[in-house]
């Protein structure tokens, strides 16, 4: 099985909307069909996140909690 | 709009807005740039907005973008620098180091602190307005903790040696911030390269918006907010983000050039040259080199700088005497003073700043007007 290579954008502390504007940066710059891991934390932030990405078409593939932080998976569309 | 016979030349004061920069401020209505602080679409629109230019300003300095704090204008920036750095630093020491010759948002900020237990020296200058690094050096102490000096001056220009002092005062672990409102875009800033802290930047001088500025300050530097509230920018500076103002800051410094610093050069060099060969006893404040590429500062002997300011501006040409802020007093530059001028010449003289736009028949048209004016004002006195 090949494993893709994936970047990390970390947005701990990192209020919202701040958050979900800096991801969707990240992924313009990103090419179609790659992965970003985002690091976000608990509460509004892993609520909106999410979202943005969604409304901009972008694929959620796994949403993970560790201790208190998010670690969202997603692709861009 | 300036009409045709009108003649900018004040834009050390401020500069008239790109029509590029407007055209990207009035896009943040098209695509409804919103509150940047509000979480829902157009939250983010915003916030996008915000974080794209915030990346494209931190770039041209070679800073990291959340290392850049959007402000109000360089007042603002200059207040937060010093005022943030000394009261969440006063663990470390009271002592602070500024110029004799900083913009006065450095300098009555500097003696403000002064009225709050903060211990400041004000450094002297030579006849062409430098700082001497060896005296930065000399005047730092135990309690030293911010050493501030501007990047380059506002009334005569002089491109201070950050490099020189900014790794002095690595070297001993001191806070160091350039106010570099005049110099962004005209000379080159590297925060990392010149061990700068904290820089102070704003838009309106580069054809930008006024009310829009940025303090870029080193992750490691602690600093305590003026404003609290909302808690944006990290907590540092709260209030509602004045989108349109971040986008026109960034589209100005994105439309900012080298082709534009070379003809401004051109264009000083020709007219100090002219005005010089062709009027007697007129005087360059300043050096000739090191010098920003948009500023002439000249005196004229015996003629009043507020008199022929006033003269130029009836025939449509404006210029202002030493600085714009200080203008509505009729004391002499604190600059020109502490360069060694006597009160009498200091009073003499006027700055004119070029941009972008500004042309060789202009150039030449000013030094026409300014040596009748001169020649007629002797003649009567």
């Amino acid at each position: 099985m090949q494993i893709e290579s994936k970047e990390v954008l970390n947005l701990e502390g990192v209020a919202c909307p701040q958050n979900s504007a800096m991801a969707l940066l990240r992924l313009e710059s990103m090419k179609v069909g790659a992965l970003l891991e985002i690091v976000v934390d608990e509460g509004e932030p892993i609520k909106n996140v999410p979202l943005s990405l969604e409304a901009e078409g972008h694929e959620i593939i796994t949403k993970m909690k560790v201790d208190k932080i998010w670690k969202i998976l997603v692709r861009k569309s | 709009m300036i009409c045709k016979m009108e003649i900018y030349l004040d834009n050390a004061a401020t500069s008239m807005i790109d029509p590029r920069v407007s055209e990207a401020m009035l896009s943040c209505q098209d695509m409804k740039a919103m509150n940047a602080s509000s979480a829902h679409r157009l939250g983010v629109v915003a916030a996008k907005a915000i974080e794209k230019t915030r990346a494209k300003i931190a770039r041209e300095i070679n800073a990291e973008p959340h290392e850049l704090i959007f402000t109000s204008g360089g007042t603002e920036s200059n207040n937060l620098a010093l005022k943030g750095t000394a009261f969440a630093n006063k663990g470390r020491g009271n002592h602070i180091i500024v110029s004799q010759i900083e913009h006065m948002s450095v300098m009555a900020t500097a003696q403000w602190l002064e009225t709050q237990g903060f211990q400041v020296t004000y450094l002297p200058v030579d006849r062409e307005g430098f700082v001497s690094p060896k005296e930065v050096e000399k005047a730092i102490k135990r309690e030293t903790i911010l050493v501030s000096i501007t990047h380059a001056n506002n009334e005569v220009g002089t491109i201070e040696p950050i490099d020189e002092i900014g790794a002095i005062c690595r070297s001993k672990n001191i806070f160091f911030h350039s106010d570099a409102c005049q110099s962004f875009t005209k000379t080159k800033i590297n925060v990392k390269g010149q061990n700068l802290d904290l820089v102070s930047l704003n838009a309106h001088k580069i054809h930008g918006p006024k009310g829009v500025g940025a303090l870029y300050v080193r992750r490691s530097v602690k600093m305590e907010p003026l404003l609290h509230g909302g808690g944006q920018e990290g907590g540092v500076r709260s209030g509602t983000y004045n989108v349109e103002g971040i986008v026109g800051f960034g589209k100005a410094v994105e439309i900012a050039g080298e082709v534009d610093i070379k003809k401004m050069t051109e264009l000083r060099d020709y007219f100090i040259q002219k005005i010089q060969s062709g009027i007697e006893k007129a005087d360059l404040n300043g050096p000739r080199v090191k010098r920003l590429c948009n500023n002439i500062s000249l005196r004229f002997r015996s003629v009043n700088g507020q008199s022929l300011t006033r003269e130029l501006s009836e025939k449509g040409i404006y210029v202002s005497a030493g600085s714009a802020c200080l203008s509505t007093k009729v004391t002499p530059s604190h600059v020109l003073l502490a360069m060694g001028l006597e009160p009498e010449r200091a009073q003499e003289a006027i700055r004119i700043s070029l941009s972008r736009w500004t042309t060789l028949e202009e150039m030449d048209l000013v030094a026409q007007s300014l040596s009748e004016i001169v020649r007629r004002s002797r003649k009567v006195g």
